[in-house]
């Protein structure tokens, strides 16, 4: 028998809250975190509303040293772990230990650190660049810093699956801790909105004006969003010796990938579908268990498209409600499906299917069971958290209420 | 962990491209590095101008030509990155036996996927978008382009290109990814998630990683910037007996340790410490004696304070007589994919006569004899450090 793996934790940084109960709360009223980009000049570009994170104060979370080796990215990613610890009822540095691991995904880890490099290079000369921003540059780092804020010692690992990246870390986090390498994984998912990705996006025809509006008739695609939504993984019997409260239970996961396209799903959804049945499998449970579907719904044609299919093949005529959390935050690209496994979880929790709002014509298209713009309850026993991403990824992971799925065998 | 099969591999490197460039240098004592080291210091490099940068240590894989390997079609859209890993892919999965003449030998294409590390992502693609938005319009940005700036984007071109369908999975962790990878390829292996896996790293020569490396000091300390992807191709044991393939060396260990620097304002930080738990925790998971291993791969590069942390862990675990090889300091730092370079070094030392520069001195010194079990070590930038222990096959434990 493999232990069982629970989450005993959660932090998010988000633009519709921080912490876990103001995201909850924000999922539960549905509340938009879509505005005019703020970060940067976007006003040329044809497109300037993101789901950027606007009360995030990295002074109320970072000592003065962290705060200077680390850029934005990393402080979220850190000040989401350190969050995610206190949920968990962990004092930092009580981890302190080569049995803890942090496995993080990312897209792009510190692209504005990169920006600032590449623009003092570009417009000011190898004279301008500034030595001291290289060292903090690196998808590599977002693990190290989030390790030291929480005294970790095992692995370290960053996972840069794009926008499927959250459920990498999280599922390869389970695998650490059912092999028996680590007692508790610090995992999840971080993500900045930076200007080239911001004008790469808009270059792609990819982005809407200034609503996601996944599975509705006039979508228009997606609008970018930033976060990080970090989980504390513990084994079973580290859980249980130490009192901790669970909040769910992480299932198996699948993963496939398309070898098709690089930035869109294949059109038959093969890849996808054949990693959400494995995750389903891989869980010792059918479709009929399943009781709810966190999207990856970015609110592109295809993208929605394909997802519907999936839906389709795997549930057959049984309308499981499905969701997209991206209809308020934004797609957060690497931290997308690390926000909406927190998402999973506050289903699991409290009974609730968040909703897409903005949601207003049906489109036969996309004929799935859409939690329409306000919140729904419902059985929630077992849900599913789909990712799609760049290089034709597809990445799916169940959770559970703990206790709900049936002992892990040995695969 | 369990057993890995390594059943091929394929490689671009500074020592040139394929199984018989890297063995053939490797048997020369790597004497294909200097020679083209002191040619890109006269002739221009293919990646970019380096005559700005008098007494640039850089190497790059010798008049690389991806068409000579995958044809014309489709090269133009992709950056070196991308042609670097596809490149390596292809010949991995030939020399493996798994593809024949470019078809897969039994339809093995749903379950053979890859586990790739890379460091820095595409540099190239990122400046060359960064210098449209900069200097004209961001709006000009060209959109076939953007996808290079992704950081698993060359991991999902090498899935097309070679029709990889089973996991395809990034890993990022500096110079020790390629080593996290292969323990990554374990996990999914023993999980029946797919029947053989490309593992290892890559990383491209380009003129942001070269000034990073240059505005940091690097190449003043000696240190040479390589390039290159590498990738073996790992199965289960059994796996591999059951399509009768040959099995060049197993990994059977693998480690990992993070210690952070006590001084809370530092952030690079070369740990011995972390090395040193990092080489036992990869002989206790392979059940292997300190005693055993024959010869250590390490990742001594020319950076004078790592070189001496990593060499003094090594010291301190497996005694001050251990044969240290650095073939870093032919090949250069190729970041990435350094750990995936150090695993064919080792795969060249277990066959006996590869002759690495030796990592305490200046005289290439090979092992004494050819090497049954080798340890393959990387120490990273930040505290963090991998090792791997790798044997011959059908070697008993």
């Amino acid at each position: 028998m493999l232990p069982r793996v629970f989450v005993t934790g959660v932090g998010v940084v988000s633009s519709i809250g921080l912490g876990r109960e103001a995201f909850y709360r924000s999922l539960e009223s549905g509340r938009s975190g879509i505005s005019p980009v703020a970060s940067f000049d976007a006003s040329q570009l044809g497109r300037d509303f993101a789901g950027e994170v606007k009360e995030f104060d990295a002074r109320d979370h970072l000592t003065n040293a962290e705060r200077r080796r680390m850029g934005r990215c990393s402080s979220m990613a850190v000040a989401a772990a350190r969050m995610a610890l206190r949920d968990a009822g962990l004092q930092e540095r009580q981890l302190a230990g080569r049995r803890t691991a942090v496995v993080l995904g990312t897209t792009m880890g510190e692209a504005t650190i990169l920006g600032e490099l590449e623009h003092d290079w570009i417009v000011g000369g190898v004279g301008a660049v500034r030595r001291s921003l290289i060292p903090k540059y690196g998808s590599t780092l977002l693990p190290i810093h989030v390790a030291r804020a929480v005294g970790a010692e095992g692995m370290v690992l960053t996972l840069p699956a794009a926008c499927a990246a959250g459920n990498y870390a999280i599922g390869f986090a389970s695998d650490l801790i059912r092999g028996g390498r680590a007692d508790v994984v610090v995992t999840g998912a971080a993500e900045l909105i930076q200007e080239l990705q911001f004008s790469g996006f808009v270059r792609l025809a990819a982005m809407a004006p200034q609503k996601c509006q996944p599975f509705d008739l006039n979508r228009q695609g997606l609008i970018l969003g930033e976060g990080a939504g970090l989980l504390v993984l513990e084994s079973e019997a580290h859980a249980v010796r130490r009192g901790a409260q669970v909040r769910a239970e992480v299932g198996g996961y699948g993963l496939s990938c398309d070898a098709y396209h690089i930035t869109r799903p294949h059109p038959d959804a093969a890849g996808s579908i054949a990693a959400m049945r494995a995750a389903i499998e891989r869980s010792a449970i059918s479709p009929a268990d399943v009781d709810f579907i966190n999207a990856h719904g970015t609110g592109t044609k295809h993208n929605d498209a394909a997802e519907t299919k999936v839906v389709h093949e795997l549930f057959g005529d049984r309308r499981v409600p499905i969701s997209s959390m991206k209809s308020m935050l934004g797609h957060c690209m690497g931290a997308a499906s690390a926000l909406e496994a927190i998402g999973c979880v506050f289903t699991l929790e409290t009974g609730t299917y968040p909703p897409t709002i903005g949601y207003e014509t049906p489109d036969p298209e996309c004929d799935v069971h859409v939690v329409a713009n306000a919140a729904q309850r419902g059985k929630a026993d077992v849900v599913v958290n789909n990712s799609l991403a760049f290089g034709g990824y597809n990445a799916v992971a169940v959770f559970a209420r703990p206790g709900v799925l049936p002992p892990a065998g040995a695969p | 962990m369990k057993p890995c099969a390594v059943t091929g591999f394929g490689v671009a490197c500074p020592f040139g491209v394929g199984r018989a460039a890297f063995l053939d240098a490797a048997r020369a004592g790597g004497s294909a590095t200097p020679r083209s080291a002191q040619a890109s210091q006269r002739a221009t490099l293919q990646s970019f101008d380096a005559s700005a940068y008098p007494g640039a240590r850089v190497v790059e894989v010798p008049g690389f030509d991806p068409a000579k390997y995958l044809g014309d079609k489709g090269l133009r859209s992709l950056d070196r990155l991308t042609k670097l890993l596809v490149v390596a892919a292809r010949l991995a999965l030939h020399d493996s036996g798994l593809k024949r003449d470019g078809a897969w030998a039994d339809g093995a294409a749903e379950t053979s996927g890859i586990v790739v590390s890379n460091a820095y992502g595409s540099l190239e693609a990122i400046t060359e978008l960064d210098r449209v938005s900069l200097l004209e319009d961001a709006r000009y940005i060209n959109p076939s382009r953007f996808p290079l700036t992704v950081a698993n984007s060359a991991a999902g071109y090498a899935s097309i290109w070679e029709e990889l369908r089973a996991v395809n999975v990034s890993v990022s962790d500096g110079n020790c990814g390629s080593l996290d990878a292969a323990a990554c390829a374990e996990v999914l292996l023993d999980q029946g998630r797919a029947r053989a896996l490309l593992v290892g790293g890559a990383e491209a020569m380009s003129e942001a990683l070269f000034l990073a490396f240059h505005k940091l000091g690097a190449s003043e300390g000696g240190a040479l910037l390589g390039e290159g992807a590498a990738l073996l191709v790992l199965e289960t044991p059994d796996s591999a007996r059951a399509r009768g393939a040959s099995v060049a060396g197993e990994i059977v260990g693998y480690g990992t340790s993070f210690v952070p620097p006590e001084r809370e304002a530092a952030l690079v930080h070369p740990s011995p410490e972390a090395m040193a738990r990092a080489i036992e925790s990869a002989l206790s998971d392979a059940d292997v004696p300190a005693g055993a291993i024959g010869a250590v791969v390490s990742g001594v590069s020319g950076l004078r304070a790592f070189d001496e942390a990593e060499l003094s862990a090594i010291g301190r675990v497996l005694g001050p007589e251990i044969p240290v090889v650095a073939p870093k300091l032919a090949l250069g730092e190729t970041l990435g994919a350094g750990g995936a370079m150090g695993m064919l070094s080792a795969l060249a030392l277990m066959q006996g006569a590869a002759q690495f520069p030796h990592a305490r001195g200046p005289a290439a010194a090979p092992p004494r004899d050819t090497p049954r079990s080798v340890l393959v070590t990387s120490l990273g930038y930040y505290g963090n450090a991998s090792a791997v222990v790798m044997r011959s096959p059908n070697t008993g434990r």
